[in-house]
């Protein structure tokens, strides 16, 4: 499906965002970027597959993510399980139909939380997902790291669903047809954001949007970055390949039955950035430096694409030696033990994955939702109707555990249990020390044949 | 958005005691540059205009720093806390007779139970230049010491390095201490040493 864009009028960004939202600046700034033919759905058994068109950035292969994603989280009424999973079926088929799937179209992920499986508990216990690393459910409860605030908030919704597209359009009638029209869902939040532009040497979404509202360290934002921490994110080799973030492709899990083979995990949170003092405080060597990795002395002023590939990342030990010697580490560094295989995987299906490939799949967007465009609990949730530069991050791993693994990473504990001794969200400690993370919850996200309400048929 | 007015208008605002004679450096400023001139036997550099509510008297009201090291190097600091809520201004002279070089920072990074320590350049992120009256400086965006979190104009004259920057905090954004960074240049005057 096509979209018409709307063509940009003079002076409509400041109207713009005192009038109709601030996200339909994106329509207005941008255009759509060419888009690859989208595989038949009936070949994509994963709803978290989602594929994007690649670009050349600064030599590096880059893929150009959807202009637009917005996240709803709901909380269910009393419904008839079996009779709801119908309906929403058939309004999500509805929209398959409707839409090709790529982001010329509309992806729509839906992802189920704790709360939710817990009035399918009995089945829950048979066909969740067994992480055998950690010996417990994909579905892990919601806890805050090291770095948290102690008022990051666990939420406890029962479904979150991702829509992504390069149409604000598209994504307003997926949400319509399934937050309005069903009579299932209440409303908790909704998630608005942008990410991309930039490649063409044109300034960047994020830098336009960031300008037009006013956020705080806009102008230090490089023109054409990716997002507003200036660094592209979305290189290929820096993302977990198609089907790696399967609960089964890399063995990590015991999809038992095999209900939900092909499913996976997705973690949601919502981190506010401090862009001024990203870039007046860090210089670009030290924005490098905490990025990816002390001694990374051979990248260019101002580059933003730095490459990712297996190649370019260090040996584990070489984390603790730099860390020992500077008393810093880098994002990037700290993440890749638990983050990169550490050696060949080859999947059920014959697919090699080696040695170095990045397992986690990042769906991530800025936004500038402070912190969502809407709660239904503004007091708790702290909403404030100025915009703030922040980053929905949303990412895909085969397990809870697996997540929390990179995660405690980024906090220097590593998963070999070693812990680099550093004050928390201090300026050693990387991104964080300019990170605020407000919310956090996990989901699963099952496979496409049982997206809808998964287990209610067999409750 | 009342914040933004509010700062557009204390840009807009000149202090009472900022009136410059024509061409000089203003006459209830003039004392205590001139006494900075005497003292390093070097030219400094004296505002005519400073973002309200600052004047840029040495031994003023606001004067918050006031230093002068052995190799004649000086800052000069003139900081408004705005405890009422006004926010902060604090605007930052640096002089460096007879050296152009960018000086080097010591940085300390605790590690454990020991230290590690370092320098950085003091100026760092240089994006473009400014010109006025004469002058062409560098902005440096990443600053440390007195002017962390400052936008940072530096500049060469006769073998000296100079520079003048501002905090980017409420009441002024990034793109007003710019804006007040443009105005302190095209305002500076050369008050050199007597005798």
């Amino acid at each position: 499906m096509r979209f018409t864009r709307r063509r940009l009028l003079g002076g409509a960004a400041a109207a713009a965002i005192g009038g109709v939202g601030i996200y339909e600046l994106v329509d207005q700034l941008s255009e759509s970027p060419t888009r690859p033919q989208a595989d038949a759905l009936a070949s994509i058994p994963e709803q978290h597959v989602f594929d994007l068109s690649a670009v050349q950035s600064e030599g590096v292969t880059v893929l150009v993510p959807p202009l637009h994603s917005e996240i709803v989280t709901a909380t269910l009424a009393d419904v008839d399980l079996p009779k709801a999973q119908q309906d929403l079926e058939e309004t999500l088929r509805d929209l398959d139909a409707r839409y090709e799937p790529n982001p010329a179209g509309l992806g729509v992920t839906i992802a189920w939380g704790r709360p939710y499986f817990g009035r399918v508990a009995a089945a829950a216990e048979t066909h969740l997902p067994i992480d055998r690393r950690a010996d417990k459910s994909v579905l892990v409860p919601e806890r805050r790291f090291p770095s948290d605030p102690d008022d990051t908030i666990l939420e406890r919704n029962d479904i979150a669903v991702l829509l992504r597209s390069d149409s604000l359009d598209s994504i307003a009638d997926a949400r319509k047809a399934i937050f309005e029209d069903l009579p299932f869902f209440s409303v908790t939040s909704i998630r608005r954001g942008f990410a991309g532009g930039g490649f063409d040497g044109k300034q960047s979404l994020p830098k336009r949007m960031a300008m037009a509202a006013g956020i705080p360290g806009a102008d230090l934002i490089p023109d054409t970055s990716e997002l507003f921490l200036g660094f592209t994110s979305t290189q290929k080799a820096g993302l977990g390949p198609r089907l790696i973030a399967n609960h089964e492709t890399l063995g990590f899990v015991d999809t038992r039955g095999g209900y939900f083979h092909g499913g996976t995990h997705m973690h949601l949170s919502h981190i506010a950035e401090d862009l001024e003092a990203w870039y007046l405080n860090f210089d670009f060597d030290e924005r490098v430096l905490t990025a990816f990795r002390p001694g990374m002395t051979d990248v260019k002023y101002n580059a933003q694409t730095v490459p990712q590939g297996p190649e370019d990342i260090g040996p584990p030990e070489q984390l603790t030696e730099q860390y020992k010697a500077t008393g810093r580490f880098g994002h990037s560094a700290a993440i890749q033990a638990s983050s990169r295989l550490q050696q060949d995987v080859v999947g059920p299906d014959g697919t090699l994955y080696p040695k170095g490939t990045a397992i986690p799949q990042r769906a991530d967007f800025n936004t500038l939702d402070n912190p969502f465009a809407f709660t239904s609990q503004p007091e708790r949730d702290k909403l404030k109707r100025e915009p703030a530069a922040g980053v929905h991050f949303v990412v895909f791993n085969p397990s809870g555990d697996d997540f929390e693994r990179n995660r405690l990473a980024m906090d220097g504990v590593l998963p070999d249990g070693t812990t680099l001794e550093v004050a928390q969200r201090s300026r050693a400690q990387g991104f964080n020390s300019v990170l605020t993370t407000t919310h956090r919850q996990n989901f699963l996200v099952p496979p496409r044949r049982h997206r809808s309400f998964p287990l209610a048929e067999i409750q | 958005m009342a914040g933004v007015i509010a700062g557009l208008a204390l840009v807009a605002a000149v202090p009472a005691g900022s009136a410059a004679t024509p061409g000089g450096c203003p006459a209830k400023w003039l004392g205590g540059w001139q006494a900075l001139a005497n003292r390093i036997q070097a030219p400094v550099y004296c505002p005519t205009w400073m973002p309200n509510p600052l004047d840029a008297k040495i031994g003023g009201q606001y004067i918050d720093i006031y230093s002068v090291n052995k190799d004649r190097s000086y800052l000069v600091s003139f900081l408004e806390h705005g405890d009422a809520g006004s926010g902060d201004v604090h605007v930052n002279f640096r002089g460096y007779p007879g050296v152009t070089k960018i000086p080097r920072c010591t940085t300390v990074v605790p590690n454990g139970k020991k230290t590690i320590r370092g320098t950085t350049p003091c100026f760092a992120d240089a994006a473009g230049t400014r010109t006025a009256r004469g002058i062409t400086a560098t902005v440096y965006r990443v600053n440390q010491d007195a002017d962390q979190w400052h936008i940072l104009l530096a500049w060469k004259h006769r073998g000296s390095l100079y520079t003048v920057s501002e905090h980017v905090i409420a009441p002024y954004t990034y793109r007003q201490v710019v804006k007040n960074l443009d105005r302190l240049l095209a305002g500076l005057v050369v008050v050199r040493p007597e005798g």
